[in-house]
């Protein structure tokens, strides 16, 4: 399933669907296992997402480094934030955001994952 | 979708207990370690109801001034940012908050989602302007979501007793905080005087699990007794507050020796 991200403008509080946190808030927050920038998943195709920690997403022909084309840290599509480190996304639950790293998912593909692929 | 659980059983490999490494690959430990950690995560949802009457109630209201004292000890200040982790329902966010300002910012993180709910509710109820600089924040204590010297300040009140891997929790506080700048690290004391900790044993055995009991949570509150005898002496936690790179650590009691507070400086 593809994800569509929108370029997030910047706005001051929790939105009213409870999910959204400040854009303050996600500009402090990083990924709490690579410790880097949490970002957001973009629209272009796997190249622009840096899924390394998943081996069949290391195409042999793809020039280092890929570019994220999107910067956004928080997905409003998924309602959450995004590690493109690690290839994992964590929940925003009721404004609060869940960096609890055995609570984060691996990102969806629109080819589906199987159970072997989502283990380390 | 794949979860992070079986990778994060992986990654935990590292902070394996001896016991764990003694059986070879340790799997059993790391499960063992992961699975402690979400029981008492566990705990705290269940607990989080009646957390705060029950503070009031089984320290007399003194809980309140230890937890002063602990925020005064940090040296947090107008404008700084500062973390309170293992938050809880907010008692020491609070405070700070009223420390650093609105200029300031706190970021009070916990692994217990009822507990920073219970928070969040009280930052509605009581509406103090300064309290629009507190975040809530669910994380791990030894994962913390933050680059490295961030902060001015860090306290933990009741909290690191509770962490599965004391060590690599003050060293995350460590790396998060800036040079110079102060942990304040209030718990219960684990002493070394027969007398305080048999006072200790008496009290929990005797008046805290009693009243515990009456709002059904007498398993809960009995296992304060072992998280003590499991927690580490004032001069142990100086010693590693020292490994993990401060340049000073100080245990201090409080309570007559029953709480204890660590002061350490990058």
């Amino acid at each position: 399933m593809r994800r569509t991200v929108t370029l997030l403008s910047r706005h001051a509080g929790g939105g009213g669907d409870g999910r959204s946190i400040p854009q303050a808030l996600s500009d402090v927050l990083v990924c709490p296992l690579s410790k880097k920038p949490l970002s957001g998943v973009d629209s272009i195709p796997s190249l622009a997402t840096a899924h390394y920690c998943c081996p069949r997403f290391r195409p042999a022909n793809l020039a280092a480094p890929v570019r994220v084309l999107s910067r956004s840290r928080y997905c409003e599509a998924s309602g959450s934030l995004v590690s493109d480190a690690v290839g994992v996304s964590f929940p925003v639950v009721d404004g609060i955001p869940s960096l609890v790293p055995k609570d984060g998912k691996f990102l969806e593909d629109d080819q589906g994952k199987s159970e072997q692929d989502s283990k380390l | 979708m794949g979860t992070l659980t079986a990778a994060i059983s992986v990654a935990a490999a590292v902070v394996a207990s001896p016991a764990g490494r003694r059986r070879g690959r340790g799997s059993a430990t790391v499960r063992c370690s992961s699975s402690a950690s979400s029981e008492r995560q566990a705990l705290f949802n269940r607990i989080a109801p009646v957390y705060d009457n029950l503070n009031d109630v089984l320290s007399l209201g003194q809980h309140r001034t230890w937890k002063r004292i602990c925020v005064s000890w940090s040296r947090a200040k107008r404008g700084d940012r500062v973390l309170d982790l293992c938050c809880g329902s907010g008692d020491i966010a609070f405070l700070l908050s009223q420390k650093v300002g609105l200029d300031g910012e706190v970021m009070a993180v916990d692994f217990s989602r009822q507990q920073l709910h219970t928070a969040a509710e009280r930052q509605e109820q009581r509406w103090k302007l300064c309290y629009k600089n507190i975040k809530w924040i669910e994380g791990d204590a030894l994962d913390l979501p933050f680059t490295d010297c961030y902060f001015d300040a860090v306290t933990v009140g009741y909290g690191l007793r509770n962490v599965v891997d004391k060590p690599r929790a003050i060293r995350e506080i460590f790396r998060v905080l800036k040079p110079g700048s102060t942990a304040s690290i209030l718990d219960f004391n684990k002493s070394s005087s027969l007398f305080t900790t048999s006072l200790q044993s008496w009290m929990i055995d005797n008046v805290v699990v009693p009243l515990a009991s009456g709002y059904g949570l007498t398993e809960e509150y009995k296992y304060l007794k072992s998280s003590i005898s499991q927690y580490l002496t004032g001069e142990e936690l100086e010693k590693l507050a020292k490994e993990a790179g401060f340049s000073a650590a100080k245990h201090y009691e409080l309570g007559g020796g029953l709480m204890g507070s660590l002061v350490a400086t990058r």
